[in-house]
């Protein structure tokens, strides 16, 4: 802001300035705070198959993610 | 794309946010009580023959008698039901072999299996608003005590497929009411990544990673094939939507769509027409998405989806529309249904 505006006053507040990636983060947190009350009870990770056993790769699915 | 579909498409990132930390903290409270993995369910003589039936707890369960009919048939195939439809099968004389359990609200889901606790009608309106389980809407409390009564009478020939993201209170009432827990986790993301979740509690608890889908149907649809193996599965009260007619006041996501919408919410809606039905029945952005992912993965699937809910959204490739009795028919034959839309 200031760089657009120069006054040839002085203020007795101080003025606590967001930057805009501040304010878009905010927004994007607000918009995903919002969203996650209308999500499901239970994720979905794709490609990943159905059922995975653990780490010795035994995960099973009935297909192979392609 | 219209509201509705924009918002669907990203609610595979919202649900992440909505359960991971719930379902953690139930995971680590429910840690003490886990003896038997999910896999075990395979072992056991579920059924017979390599066909199973999904039941959810959708509005066609009702308005089709779909478990009145499944009853009167005879089936002796597999049956697995959400908790949200255990009240519904065992008042139709169903006795499910499976019941699935996942959601980690602490005081909602505990009232699908009977809440010990219950004194008053809660101010939460969820059971009343919806049309899930009429029993539920029309008096509360003796639907509750009923279902106490009913969970308890057959609860030792009830085995319960429990994600770990389970609220302790669901737990302790299955224990209680005699049934056994089988246990997995959901799988909350990529295993393959270090920082993964999923890879996490794998690694604490030891127990499989089940991909969900978003919801309990899906996932009771993912151990009917994936876990139990079964090759031939029918679904009823699938519909991942609301009947023609429905107020959006009785919709599931309805306070949260007018409180994030505000006079717009309607727009969040999406609709589409039954093709053999010719309904127009519609749905929340949570309903599309679970759609969209049940397709994908019906795509991956060896197992033949055959969609018996006679209503709702849930349709095209490669699931089958049928007629309960058809699938029923061909089961008795030992034959696959021929891919049809003959509901």
């Amino acid at each position: 802001m200031t760089k657009f505006l120069k006054g040839n006053y002085t203020l007795d507040v101080t003025i606590d300035e967001t930057g805009d990636g501040e304010a878009m983060q905010t927004v994007e947190e607000f918009e995903r705070k919002a969203l996650s009350r209308l999500g499901g009870s239970i994720c979905f990770v794709s490609k990943k198959g159905f059922l995975w056993k653990g780490e010795d790769g035994a995960r099973t699915s009935d297909r192979q993610p392609s | 794309m219209e509201l509705g579909r924009q918002i669907a498409s990203r609610l595979k990132e919202a649900t992440f946010e909505r359960v991971v930390a719930a379902g953690l903290s139930n995971a680590e409270i429910n840690g003490p009580r886990i003896q038997r993995s999910v896999l075990e369910l395979s072992r056991l003589r579920l059924g017979a023959g390599d066909s199973a039936i999904v039941v959810g707890a959708g509005p066609s369960l009702h308005r089709r008698r779909s478990l009145e009919r499944l009853r009167a048939s005879g089936y002796a195939g597999t049956v697995v039901a959400v908790d949200g439809a255990l009240g519904a099968c065992l008042r139709a004389g169903v006795v499910p072999h499976v019941v699935v359990s996942v959601d980690p609200h602490r005081e909602r889901i505990v009232r699908w299996f009977g809440d010990p606790a219950l004194s008053a009608a809660p101010a939460d309106d969820y059971f009343r608003r919806q049309e899930m389980d009429p029993a539920h809407a029309a008096d509360e409390l003796s639907a509750n005590r009923a279902l106490l009564r009913l969970v308890d009478a057959h609860g030792a020939s009830i085995r319960v497929a429990v994600a770990t993201s389970a609220a302790p209170e669901v737990v302790a009432r299955c224990a209680a009411a005699g049934m056994e827990l089988f246990w997995w986790n959901p799988m909350y993301d990529d295993y393959d990544r270090s920082e993964s979740v999923s890879l996490r509690l794998h690694r604490a608890n030891g127990l499989p990673c089940l991909n969900g889908g978003g919801n309990v149907g899906t996932a009771a649809w993912v151990i009917a094939h994936a876990v139990l193996e079964k090759r031939r599965v029918a679904l009823l009260g699938i519909d991942f939507s609301y009947p023609p007619g429905t107020p959006y006041e009785r919709t599931q996501y309805y306070p949260e769509l007018r409180a994030l919408f505000g006079d717009r919410f309607a727009e969040a809606y999406v609709s589409l027409e039954h093709p053999v039905l010719k309904e127009r029945w519609f749905c929340d952005p949570a309903y599309w998405w679970f759609r969209d992912v049940f397709l994908e993965m019906a795509r991956e699937a060896e197992c033949r989806t055959v969609n018996c809910t006679e209503g709702g959204i849930l349709f095209g490739d490669p699931i089958e529309l049928a007629p309960l009795e058809d699938f029923l028919a061909d089961v008795r034959a030992g034959a696959g249904v021929t891919p049809s839309e003959r509901t």
